[in-house]
């Protein structure tokens, strides 16, 4: 994993945050997504539908149950760019 | 910390819905009377939410060789298609699916759910790929979670969503297998299937259409969306459940491809479990031949669900499809008012389905009523009118 990944995928995380969930303002990184980050399975499903659109990557569904947070999720989206 | 305390969110949506009996999930039904009537809260009601399309859980030949084989063979097989429960109805059901379909294959199943696990979780394994659509039923995720393949979702109804996706395999695309539904049973709608079908050749991979939903419903001989659409010859699997149209419970798989008969030596949800019971098999099998000349069946149906959807869009109400088809789900912003109209229709006499999250797509509320070729154009009169009543009433 490179810097330049890492923060690809975070830049694609945050515009996708902004479309999929404009209600959702501030980005906390180490936040739970469902917990803390207050988003619904059906929320994050549409968070990543438009992550994968964003970085023309296809995630595999089983990529989300081994990710708790925003930055988690950064990091796997990282390894699959 | 317990091992009930992860319920909890289940526990409160369920909560949310109160007290007041009946419950609008897992309804009591005290009784049935017939494919349309039966008794809830000590009233009966006309049934408008139990996907019995076709109306032949009482057809008398149905019932007939149902009680025969139950008389005749016992009550259940005790024993799994691989050891003592395969019996001669069993391959002969399978036999006339395959020949309905005109293809080389097909398995039963002893439920729809099982069907779905058993034939995803067997046909993709490790370095495989399974294409499934985003408002898949849960049995699809369900069998995609049993497989080793990797699993990718697309697009609900977007064939070039799923291009892309297909696209960026590249060669691996024909190690990929694409799953559809030919009638999605939360919002009634349906995929464009021969967009997706042009898709699929164009990268090489596998098509399989689920038809739980519609079969029995499209085509002239019932077979589904796939012979609705002239696609027979152009799909790798279909998909089916005994308990929607053909009024039993089992499901099947059925293939062009003669080697789907491989599938039996390596699909755990087929082996592993106890096969149909006689008496599900013989009335599948009298219920088989009523769908494939049942062209009376799904004129009426079709009548029913055109006039229904007709009136609800008239009325203001907002569907989950444009085109009419048996789902009429009425899409409600909030849970309240979905329970508010659940209740409305029920105090009038009608049982339709209140449908909340987490298992709608979405997040949708929604009131979904099902139509059959049992119900009389006074039954769907009757619908309508309450619904009307409660655009009055809202």
């Amino acid at each position: 994993m490179t810097t330049d990944t890492l923060a690809l995928a975070r830049q694609a995380i945050s515009a996708a945050l902004t479309r999929a969930l404009p209600e959702h303002r501030e980005i906390d990184w180490s936040q739970s997504l469902t917990s803390e980050a207050g988003l619904d399975s059906v929320q994050i499903m549409n968070l990543v539908m438009e992550i994968e659109d964003e970085l023309d990557l296809s995630v595999p569904v089983d990529v989300l149950a081994e990710v708790n947070t925003l930055n988690d999720l950064a990091v796997r989206l990282s390894k699959l760019t | 910390m317990s091992l009930f305390d992860k319920f909890q969110p289940l526990a409160d949506a369920q909560a949310s819905l109160g007290t007041r009996s009946p419950a609008a999930i897992a309804t009591p039904i005290e009784a049935v009377l017939s494919p349309t009537r039966g008794v809830i809260d000590g009233r009966e009601v006309l049934l408008a939410g139990t996907n019995n399309y076709l109306g032949l859980t009482y057809d008398p030949e149905v019932i007939a060789a149902a009680s025969e084989a139950l008389s005749s063979l016992g009550s259940g097989t005790t024993g799994s298609r691989m050891a003592n429960g395969s019996y001669q109805a069993h391959r002969a059901l399978e036999h006339e699916l395959a020949a309905a379909f005109g293809w080389a294959a097909a398995m039963v199943f002893s439920t729809g759910y099982q069907a779905n696990l058993g034939t995803l979780s067997a046909l993709a394994g490790k370095g495989d790929y399974l294409l499934i659509d985003a408002d898949s039923h849960a049995s699809i995720y369900d069998g995609a979670r049993l497989s080793h393949a990797e699993t990718i979702r697309f697009r609900h109804n977007d064939p070039d969503n799923l291009d892309r996706r297909l696209t960026r395999l590249g060669a691996d695309a024909s190690r990929a297998l694409v799953v559809v539904e030919g009638l999605y049973s939360m919002l009634g709608d349906r995929p464009p299937l021969e967009a997706f079908v042009e898709v699929k050749e164009r990268h090489g991979a596998w098509l399989l259409v689920d038809e739980a939903h519609s079969f029995g419903v499209f085509g002239d001989r019932g077979l589904g969306l796939t012979e609705s659409s002239g696609l027979l010859d152009r799909v790798d699997f279909v998909l089916g459940t005994f308990s929607k149209s053909l009024a039993g419970i089992g499901g099947f798989c059925v293939s062009p491809h003669p080697q789907l008969q491989l599938m039996r030596l390596a699909s755990r949800p087929y082996i592993f479990t106890a096969s149909p019971s006689p008496a599900t098999i013989a009335g599948t099998r009298v219920a088989l031949r009523r769908v494939l000349q049942g062209q009376d069946l799904r004129a009426q149906l079709q009548r029913n669900f055109t006039r229904l959807y007709a009136a609800a869009a008239e009325l203001g109400y907002r569907l989950g499809s444009d085109v009419p088809g048996p789902v009429a789900a009425i899409i409600l912003g909030e849970r309240e008012e979905a329970l508010a109209l659940w209740r409305g229709l029920l105090e009038a006499g009608i049982y339709a389905n209140l449908m909340i999250p987490p298992a709608t797509p979405s997040g949708l509320n929604l009131l979904r009523l099902s139509l059959s070729a049992a119900h009389s154009d006074a039954d769907v009169d009757r619908i309508v009118a309450a619904l009307a009543e409660m655009t009055v009433s809202a």
